[in-house]
Formats: C-alpha cells, structure tokens, sequence
C-alpha cells in the first residue's frame, strides 16, 4: 500500500507537508527531492557511494536507458532474475533495497525526439538512437519491472513552442488511453494491487480545459483508486487535479533552473521533485551553497551567488571547504583547493565530490524548506532567500566531463565537436613545423596561422 | 666512491622468508604506518586514483599508493602544493605516498624531451615553453609533495634500445644523479629516497650499477628501466641478478609491474614493492581482473549475465548484499560500462581490491611456507584449468629458484615449431 499521509495540509500562506512510506522503503517526508538516474546510476555516484555518502530515500529511472535494443533482443533488464517478489529494477541496478523507485518512459529532462508520437506509441532517445515504444510495451514493462511508483505515459512534444489545437486535442486523448492502459497492467485480476507498481498519472502541461476530458476520466469510478498519485511536468498543471484528488502525492518533472524556482515550484504544490540542475552543476563544477531559510546576518547589499564556481583559481590554494559549515563528506574530508586541481586535471573524481556535496546541499535545503512549512513561515523564508541570493546559477568557466550520445539531441550537419580532443597537442603543433619551410619575412600571417605558427608559443 | 650515510624514515623489518624461492615478507614501517611486503601500490597519477574517493582506496585495503611528480608538477605547481603542505593533505589521503621522480614521464610522454648531464629538457605540454627538470629540481618537487618514499632521477631509455653505449652512459648518469639527489634531498629524516638501478637488459651493467648505488646506502632500492616491452627472460634475469645482490634488509621496488604472473615470479625472484597503472587503465577500458586472466564487460556476452564479475572476490563491487558488498552483476556493470564513469569506478575499486588481495595471499603463503604450492594453485588457475599452458618465461624464472611447474608448462620451442600455425 502507497500510503501518503499529509501531515500538514496546505494554506494560503504555506505548501502542505505529507509523509510518502512504502513497506520496506525509507519512510519519504515532503517536499522533497528523489536521485536523478543516468543508466540506473546517479551520474559520477557508484552505487556505494550512493548508499554511503548521500541519504537519497529514492531515484527516478528511465525506461529508455534500459531497452535499446528492443524489440529485435529481450532487454537484459527483464531477464534478472528475481529473489522473493523483489523489483527485478532494483535488483538489475544494485540499489540498496530500501531505496524508491520510479519508473517513467524518458529521462528527465528528455531529449526531444526526431519522430512525433503516433496514437499507439511513444518516442524514446536510448543509447544506440531513437526508436518508439508502445503503450503497451511500456505498461507490460512496468508490470515487470515493478518498480514502486510507475509514471503513466504522457503525450508531450518537448521541443515544439506552438502546438496547434487540433494535436493538443490528441494529447489528451492519447494519455487518456496509455493511462488506462498502464493501469489494466498493474492490477490484478481481482482488481487489487498486490505488490504491483503504483501509478501516477500524468497532468499534461496544457490549460485545464484542453485536458478536461482526460482528468475527468481519472474520476471515473475504475480509475479513480488505482491513481495513486499525479506527475507533473511543470508545477502550474497542478492547478488542474481535480479536489477529490488532491491528497494523492504529486512528483514534478520538471526542470527548475534553480532553487529560486524550486521554491515557487514548492510553494504550487509539488510534494516530490528530480532537480536536474543538481547534475548540471555538478557537470559544470559548480559547488552549490545556499540554505533555506537563508542566513539571517545583512548580506551587504549585492546578492549571493547560489554556487561557487571551482574552476576559478583562486581556489588554487584555497583549504576550506566547499561550503561553509556543510557536513557532506565533500566538505568534511576535502577542500576547494583539491577540487580546483581534480577539474583542471579532469580526474573523475571532481565531479563525484561535486554530486556528493551538491546532494547534500538540496537534502538540507528540503529539510530547511519542511521546517519553515510547519514553522508557517515558508512564504516571508522565501522571500528573504530570494533577497539573498541570486536568482539564477551562474554559467561555469570550465568544461563538463565527456559529453554521451544519448545526453544530447544533434542539431545537424556542421556542428561542432561536443567534447574537445584531449590528446596529441603538442605532436599536432609538431606536425605542422616539419611540413612547414621556413616562412619569408614577407609571408602572410594568415598563412602562418594555417602552418601552425599562431598555435603554439615558444 | 665514499661510503655516505643517510638517515632513514623507515623500518624494515623481515618476518618470513621462503625456503624454497627468494620470496620473503616484510612489514615496512613507513611515516604514514606499517605496510607489509611484497605489496602492489596502485597509481593515483595526478592525486586521485581514476574516480575513487580516498575512502573507496582505503576499502580495497591500500595502504601505500603512488603519486606522479610530474604531473603534481604541473598541476597544481609546486607553489600550491607548499602553500596547502603537501599532497597528502591535498588529497585527504591519510596513509603512505611514493612519488617516482618525473623523469621516466618526461621520456614516455614527451617525444620532444631531450636528456642530457644537466638534466631533462622538454618543452611543457601547457603552453610549449622550454623547461629542464634536474636532478635538484625533482627532489625540491618531491620535498614539498611531501611523499614517504620519494624516487631519484635517473636516465631512463628503453631496455629494448640496441644502443648500449648509450645505455652505459645513462647508467652512470643515474648514479651520478643519485648523488646529486642524495644531496638535494633537504627531508631525509620523513621521505626515504629510493635509488633506481639501471642499465637496461645488460646484465655486467647492471651488476655495475647495484654495487655502486648499493653503497650509497639509500633506505630503499628500485629496478628500473623494466617493463618497456623487453622479453620476460631477459626481465626475469634482471630482477634474479639484481636480487641477488642487494641487501637483505632492505626494500626492493621493481618499477612498472603490474600483472598477476608477473607480479608472483618477481616475488619469487625476490623482489617486493611494485606499481602499474594497468588495473585501473584496464578498468576504464571496461576490463577487470579475474582468477582465469580477463573479463570484458563490454562484450555482449556479459549483458545477461546475472553474476558477479569473480564469485570467490571480496572486493565492494563482488561481494553479495547480504556480506555488505554492493552484489553487482555482470550484465548492470555491461550496462553501464563505457557510458557512465560509476562503472569505472567499480571497475577500478574491484582491479585494485584483487591485486591486493593477491599480494596478501601470496604473504600468507610466504609465513606459512607454502608458496611453491601458492604459484602453482595460481597458475593452475590462470592456465591449466583454462586449458592453456604455463608460459616458457614464467616456467624458466621459476625453474632458478627451484620451482618446477613443468608439468604445467608448454612445450619447449624446439617442440613448438612445427605446430606454430595452430598455437595463435
């Protein structure tokens, strides 16, 4: 049993806080953050240094990380074997069992796909290209898997701006159908759960009533319990869950840019979040440092910036650590100094004792952020935070770690490398001398260039 | 050549040795704690071994691992690392450091390097301006590094150069730059400096070299200018003919070695510290290290294999939830190998884990006296029960000191040449 208890109920001043506890699972308080998964990873985290070094009570996973090459080969993922009824999910991962797991059909954030949807099936972005899979495909999939919670499939097209009303039409139609679907999956024949995935149902990031039709199925009498809880893809879609609802758990897709917008995020209603931007500062070597509710000391008069960037060098010598007064391993073992050397090497281990710390920095904000919500002073917390500090993250000075396929849509023909070459600088500049003859004092410095000369100083 | 006397930060002290080969095991108290030999020491080359937290190293049980004085050079600079003290404090690393001298990097990384008496010219890979790292200039980086063992510069060429007057002249050298190192060396009483014997495959040579290096009398001893892509004999009779004529009492270090069969004959040749980057370079190709030799697992087959990597492994990765291990398979490591650096790290973390296990098991079997039986449960292992058959080198670098794995081992040369065709 999904049992969401809200411990506090939402008022005009302050968000609710629930309590999301699944048997066997870490016991989840909300508003909250779950891991962000990457092929069953936590990007740069081995799963020990997942169990060890953060205190994650849940991950988001991706079907499209696991079915590449589907259908023409059963996915090694169906093929675990499974101890006592375990989610052969959790065990294909090595997750620590005490872990919860969602399963939804893309990653988060996806890449938009080449090709729409079609009534039946929905696309997908896996390792070796894009390709489609069915609706049902997709509800057997979760049947298998057995995930905790299964997000329902939605249909949304991530790269269109305009949608034109007769598709939007569509959209509602098409989730309407995958969410039964999915639930036909999950249930048994009797109608009752057993151990079988919950489901959440998709709210589509559209105006209420273009999607009246789907939402008012889900009140239907055969839906309406086998909805466990609502995903949604950006936080004002909460507005269109029906009250008879609204004490079902809702998890959000979506992609705050940071904490400023997770807050307001918060404040609409959204018990559990993925927070993307948790890995895209990682990726960027950026430390995070803020908490909520900010310090209460006058901060001069600029804003704070929400991270420090660790590619800077003055950090070079630097042995504090990465965030004053945070208690991650990160910063209780390490320092800015080490890290500013592991970026500029680009060891693996920068971005680990990144991810570690920038976890723990939003498991703290989300714990300041519960505290203010039964304190009731969320609303005035906020607004001081968002006094406080920037609002956005600052862009990094520095490159990420090698860029995958599947992490990125190619734009066409004439695009630039995504990762830089990493070897054979000097050999190269070496090269180009041994072709070139010696230029006359008269020669071009265009052409110069084009020997080598502007690359290398001697 | 005066007998010079220099302090020493360390303690060898002996507990076993073999009776039947030249295999003997040790504690090594070094200023960071006790390590007991033979040993593998892992490379973390630029402070951090390839994606494991200091914690993750500890948990494979090292005790010792390497550090590379040219990269910490150029990055992040001897000035940082004074003004932060060193690299232990750096990378957090509690326990032991070895920094080898920058001089083989300087050769193997830089075509455009060029040695002479003064030192190693090259141009920086930065910014492609001249520099020169001397003899003074490595023992001053490896000083504010901080390290326990610190290494001297010496002339490295390959062992397979046919040139051997040059390879005379960069023996001496050596020797001559160990002096120069011995004076330069401003921390005698915490960093034990390691002379390197050199003179390639060339075995007068080498006897040459130990006798004048041994009497400089430094706290411990390597055998460098191996591992190059010699053959294993001439390898193998290095390391016996320099054995043989080192001290008993103190560490011998065998530079660049890092495969398990390797690792066993040159314990049983006598020697007791080694280093390679191999276990983890091969983890981040996707590779690791088994009982039978290798497991790809980014071949297909992995990808429904419900197993861990080496059920008889203890490592993190191997170990089965219910021991406290992670339990992985296979076919998730399959998975995420290539694609994710987490599979790296396992990878790294489960290759270092069996190496060091193996050294430990070897040690046990040197105290209990049993490591003739040891080596041929190990080659049995890797070969026989493979249905190969114990590499000729191997057979042969046993065979001198008095293990015999003939039964094991492939036919002679003579024997195999008319099947030639089939062998590859």
């Amino acid at each position: 049993m999904l049992a969401f208890t809200i411990l506090k109920a939402a008022t005009a001043a302050a968000p609710r806080l629930g309590r999301l506890a699944l048997p066997g699972k870490k016991i989840i308080d909300t508003p909250c953050f779950i891991g962000n998964t990457s092929r069953g990873v936590v990007p740069h985290l081995s799963p020990d240094n997942l169990h060890a070094k953060t205190s994650l009570g849940g991950v988001y996973l991706a079907l499209e990380d696991f079915i590449e090459k589907s259908p023409e080969a059963v996915p090694p993922i169906f093929q675990t074997p499974s101890l006592n009824n375990a989610s052969p999910l959790t065990s294909y991962c090595g997750l620590p069992h005490d872990i919860l797991t969602i399963l939804g059909a893309r990653r988060t954030p996806p890449v938009p796909c080449a090709k729409a949807n079609t009534n039946t099936a929905v696309s997908i972005l896996t390792s070796v290209g894009f390709r489609q899979v069915d609706a049902t495909d997709y509800a057997a999939a979760v049947q298998r898997l057995k995930p905790d919670i299964a997000v329902g499939l939605a249909d949304i097209m991530y790269d269109k701006g305009q949608i034109s009303s007769k598709r939007i039409d569509k959209m509602g139609d098409r989730t309407g159908a995958w969410t039964r679907t999915l639930i036909q999956y999950c249930q048994d024949d009797d109608g009752e759960k057993g151990s079988l995935p919950h489901i959440f149902a998709p709210i589509l990031p559209i105006e209420s009533q273009l999607q009246s039709y789907y939402i008012n199925q889900l009140l239907d009498d055969d839906l309406k319990h086998q909805v466990s809880g609502f995903t949604v893809y950006d936080a004002e879609s909460l507005l269109h869950i029906p009250q008879e609802l609204s004490a079902l758990p809702r998890l959000a897709l979506s992609e705050p840019n940071g904490p400023t917008k997770l807050l307001l995020e918060i404040s609409l209603g959204v018990d559990i979040f993925t927070v993307p931007f948790i890995g895209t500062a990682t990726d960027a070597g950026i430390a995070l440092d803020f908490e909520f509710p900010p310090p209460s000391q006058v901060n001069g008069n600029s804003p704070k910036p929400l991270g420090t960037d660790g590619w800077l060098d003055e950090h070079a010598a630097d042995t504090s650590p990465l965030a004053p007064s945070c208690e991650c391993y990160s910063c209780r073992n390490h320092h800015r100094a080490f890290l500013h050397h592991l970026l500029s090497a680009r060891e693996m281990l920068a971005w680990v004792l990144l991810q570690i710390h920038n976890h723990r920095i939003l498991d703290q904000f989300f714990a300041g952020v519960r505290k203010s919500i039964a304190k009731d002073t969320f609303e005035e917390d906020k607004a001081a935070f968002e006094k406080y500090y920037e609002p956005e993250l600052r862009d990094t000075t520095g490159q990420g770690p090698r860029v995958r396929g599947y992490q990125f849509k190619s734009e066409g023909r004439g695009e630039p490398k995504k990762n830089p070459k990493a070897y054979g600088r000097l050999d190269d500049a070496r090269e180009k001398f041994a072709e070139g003859v010696l230029p006359s004092p008269n020669a071009d410095a265009e052409d110069l260039e084009r020997a080598g000369m502007g690359s290398v100083v001697l | 050549m005066e007998q010079m006397r220099m302090p020493s930060a360390l303690k060898y002290e002996l507990l076993a040795k073999c009776s039947t080969t030249k295999a003997r095991t040790a504690i090594l108290h070094l200023p960071h704690g006790p390590v007991q030999l033979p040993m593998f020491m892992p490379v973390a080359t630029q402070a951090s071994l390839k994606g494991l937290t200091p914690d993750q190293l500890e948990s494979t049980g090292c005790r010792l691992c390497l550090n590379n004085t040219y990269h910490l050079g150029l990055k992040p600079g001897q000035a940082t690392l004074d003004a932060i003290g060193g690299a232990h404090k750096l990378q957090s690393w509690p326990h032991n450091i070895l920094t080898d001298s920058g001089g083989f990097q300087m050769v193997s990384l830089l075509k455009l390097a060029k040695v002479t008496e003064e030192g190693v010219r090259f141009l920086s890979p930065h910014d492609g301006s001249p520099m020169l790292l001397t003899p003074e200039h490595s023992i001053s980086l490896q000083n504010s590094i901080g390290s326990d063992i610190i290494m001297q510069l010496d002339d490295v060429i390959a062992t397979t150069s046919p040139d051997l007057a040059r390879m005379e002249e960069a023996m001496y050298r050596s020797v001559r730059w160990l002096d120069r190192c011995i004076a330069a060396h401003k921390m005698p009483e915490s960093q034990n400096l390691f002379c390197i014997i050199q003179g390639g495959l060339d075995l007068n040579l080498r006897k040459e070299c130990c006798k004048e290096m041994v009497a400089r009398d430094t706290p411990g001893i390597a055998i460098g200018g191996l591992s190059g892509g010699e053959a294993k004999e001439s390898y193998c009779k290095v390391v016996d003919t320099c054995t043989s004529l080192l001290p008993e009492n103190k560490p011998r270090y065998v530079m660049g070695i890092g495969y398990p069969a390797d690792l066993l004959v040159s314990v049983a040749l006598g020697a007791d510290m080694f280093d390679c980057v191999w276990p983890t370079r091969t983890a981040r190709f996707g590779n690791a290290i088994v009982p039978s030799g290798m497991l790809n697992l980014r071949h297909a087959s992995n990808a429904n294999s419900f197993i861990p990597i080496d059920d008889t492994c203890g490592c993190p990765a191997c170990k089965p939830k219910e021991e406290g291990g992670l339990g992985l398979t296979r076919a998730f490591i399959h998975h995420i190998a290539g694609k994710e650096t987490a599979a790296a790290h396992i990878l790294s973390m489960h290759n270092v884990w069996y190496l060091l296990n193996l050294m430990k098991n070897a040690r046990q079997a040197i105290l209990d006296d049993r490591f003739p039986e040891f080596l041929r449960g190990f080659f049995k292992q890797l070969y026989t029960d493979n249905g190969k058959s114990v590499e000729r080198w191997a057979v042969d670098a046993l065979k001198g000191v008095g293990v015999d794995l003939e039964d094991m081992a492939e036919p002679t040369a003579s024997a195999t040449s008319t099947i030639d065709g089939e062998a590859e």
